[in-house]
């Protein structure tokens, strides 16, 4: 009987052993992907008169690759803007009436990667901002009510006209402005996320249709 | 018309019996060749992730790991600590080849996840724990270069999915801490590949822990009695010694109760298509009761009966085998998916391997419970006398 007991407790201790070593690690990293955490909940949150979604999976292929990349005014790099990246968009339904998009994009910040969801309307202007994923020292102030204000009512109407690399351009995104003095590089990330977000969401949803502000 | 012929096309003539037997036997290889894949994968994954840890012993603080885990995942606090001087006294021990210290800690991210998750990192000696990591390669920079504690090596998933690379930064969740990336893994397909690695010295000053740590690797010498060297560790005080060898030999057991169930249930089944061969043959064998009895009189003998009988038990197995082999190797990766689902812990790596010759023994065994469940059908086929079956017709 003891032994068996020692046993049972030798079994538990390295069943704990592994189950520390190895889960933990796999608990810290479990896949980031850019879809919704929670869907049902967000959807209703971004738009409350919403009655349904659908979600769509959607991909670049290496020809619209390239001309994203020029109309964004920047290479895509790294892992989450590779060709083979699925795309979700969300279409939103009240009834049967579609009446927006939620789309997210994944972006290299200053201290981690950002994901950053926009709510449009079916126009492609933004009617909802938030970071899925921040990590930064001024997450706070990113993340305030008063920061995601400022892209309200903006549509690649206005983004087509603004360099993300100089942050020149149009006066209307020019106006938003970093509440984080000291997180510039997190500001940039953010206003490319956004660019390409749009860029995307016409491409996938919208036909292109901003495609002749784009200069 | 040679008899092998009728025997093919007697099987045509009822397809979707055929075809329903054929299915069987087909799902019996498949469960049958996954599960020794399984058993074969499952050992090699689980030995590679444990060479992988470059030592062979840990030591780490005597209490309840399993408590450590929850309070660690809860608020990255409840971790046990040893003294850091016993270093000194395992390093006196004959047996040691080499050793390195560690300290793992968990820091509450309100960013991951949901409702937030703990971001963990394991401090590691830089001068000791790249030695016993011979194997890593790195895909950028190298191990800490010494220049200031706040460094970190990223293992590949890490920093993937951070989109990290060498020279960017990452902050240390919940406090002003920022670490600079100064290497990056290759994938390893162990747990180092999701690891953050600093020197550990940055968590015992940060976070107020010097001189504490919570594990220490042993790599031994390579004749040493593992038995022997674990008693005297034991002797030190408040210590518990883990060797990772009976860490494989506990889950193997583990494991292999489990498998000793799937296996009964893989033979069950086997025995189940067996019977249902019997089963399909026999009545096909009555169906035929007079066809058989006009070859026979014209001229068939009881051999070329038997013979016929008997080979179409055999193509159907054959048959079945060969497609359930083919499913198990095309839907390997969704068994894989689906065991590890299943099972509370999974090593890193394929968990189902099928080869060539594991493929061939399942079809061999296949088309063996053929051979055995077509004597009987084939036997009572050879026996139908032919004036009795045509006099059936006319009762």
């Amino acid at each position: 009987m003891h032994g068996f007991c020692r046993n049972g407790l030798i079994m538990k201790k390295y069943l704990s052993f592994i189950l520390i070593v190895f889960w933990i690690v796999s608990f810290s990293f479990s896949a980031v992907g850019c879809d919704l955490n929670d869907p049902d909940r967000d959807v209703k949150r971004l738009f409350p008169v919403s009655t349904g979604y659908k979600t769509l999976y959607l991909s670049l292929n290496k020809d619209n690759l390239s001309k994203i990349e020029q109309r964004l005014g920047d290479r895509f790099t790294g892992l989450y803007e590779t060709v083979d990246v699925p795309y979700t968009l969300y279409e939103i339904y009240q009834n049967k009436s579609l009446i927006g998009y939620i789309h997210g994009v994944n972006q290299k910040g200053h201290y981690g990667g950002l994901q950053v969801f926009l709510a449009l309307n079916k126009e492609g202007v933004i009617e909802g901002f938030y970071y899925q994923k921040l990590t930064s020292k001024e997450a706070s102030i990113f993340r305030s009510q008063a920061f995601a204000a400022q892209f309200t009512g903006l549509s690649l109407n206005e983004f087509y006209d603004f360099d993300i690399k100089t942050l020149r351009g149009n006066a209307a995104v020019l106006a938003i402005k970093n509440l984080a003095t000291t997180a510039e590089d997190d500001f940039r990330s953010t206003l490319r996320a956004v660019k390409k977000n749009l860029i995307l969401v016409d491409e996938f949803a919208l036909s292109n249709k901003h495609l002749p502000y784009y200069k | 018309m040679k008899i092998y012929q009728i025997a093919y096309k007697n099987l045509l003539r009822k397809k979707t019996r055929t075809l329903l037997t054929i299915l069987g036997i087909s799902l019996s290889a498949w469960v049958l060749v996954s599960l020794l894949g399984f058993n074969k994968g499952y050992e090699k994954a689980l030995s590679r992730d444990i060479d992988q840890l470059g030592f062979q012993v840990l030591l780490t603080a005597k209490g309840c790991p399993y408590e450590a885990a929850t309070l660690m995942l809860k608020g990255g606090t409840g971790l046990k600590y040893m003294d850091e001087s016993i270093l000194n006294q395992v390093e006196k021990y004959s047996d040691v080849k080499k050793l390195t210290a560690m300290i793992m800690h968990g820091v509450f991210d309100p960013n991951k996840g949901e409702a937030g998750g703990i971001t963990a990192y394991l401090g590691i000696d830089p001068k000791t724990y790249p030695n016993l990591k011979q194997y890593v390669k790195f895909r950028q920079g190298t191990w800490f270069t010494g220049a200031t504690l706040n460094e970190a090596v990223m293992g590949f998933e890490a920093a993937e999915l951070e989109q990290r690379e060498v020279g960017d930064h990452i902050l240390v969740p919940g406090t002003q801490l920022e670490l600079k990336v100064v290497g990056i893994l290759k994938r390893t397909g162990s747990q180092d590949d999701g690891t953050i690695f600093v020197p550990k010295q940055f968590i015992q000053q940060n976070f107020n822990l010097q001189g504490k740590i919570t594990g220490i690797g042993i790599q031994v010498k390579q004749n040493a009695n593992l038995t022997s060297f674990e008693d005297q560790l034991y002797k030190l005080p408040d210590v518990q010694v883990v060797s990772l060898t009976q860490v494989k030999e506990t889950i193997m057991n583990l494991v292999a109760t489990a498998r000793v169930l799937v296996l009964s249930i893989a033979i069950i089944a086997v025995l189940i298509a067996m019977l249902g061969v019997v089963n399909t043959i026999l009545m096909s064998v009555f169906e035929r009761f007079q066809e058989i009895g006009i070859l026979k009189s014209m001229g068939a003998m009881p051999i070329d009966i038997f013979k016929m009988i008997w080979f179409e038990t055999v193509f159907l197995c054959g048959v079945g085998g060969i497609i359930g082999n083919l499913l198990a190797l095309g839907l390997s990766i969704v068994t894989d998916i689906l065991i590890r689902q299943i099972l509370p812990y999974s090593p890193s790596g394929r968990l189902v391997i099928i080869d060539g010759a594991l493929a061939l023994t399942t079809l061999l065994t296949i088309v063996g419970i053929g051979v055995i469940s077509g004597l009987y059908p084939a036997w009572k086929a050879a026996s139908i006398r032919p004036l009795e079956s045509i006099r059936s017709e006319g009762a």
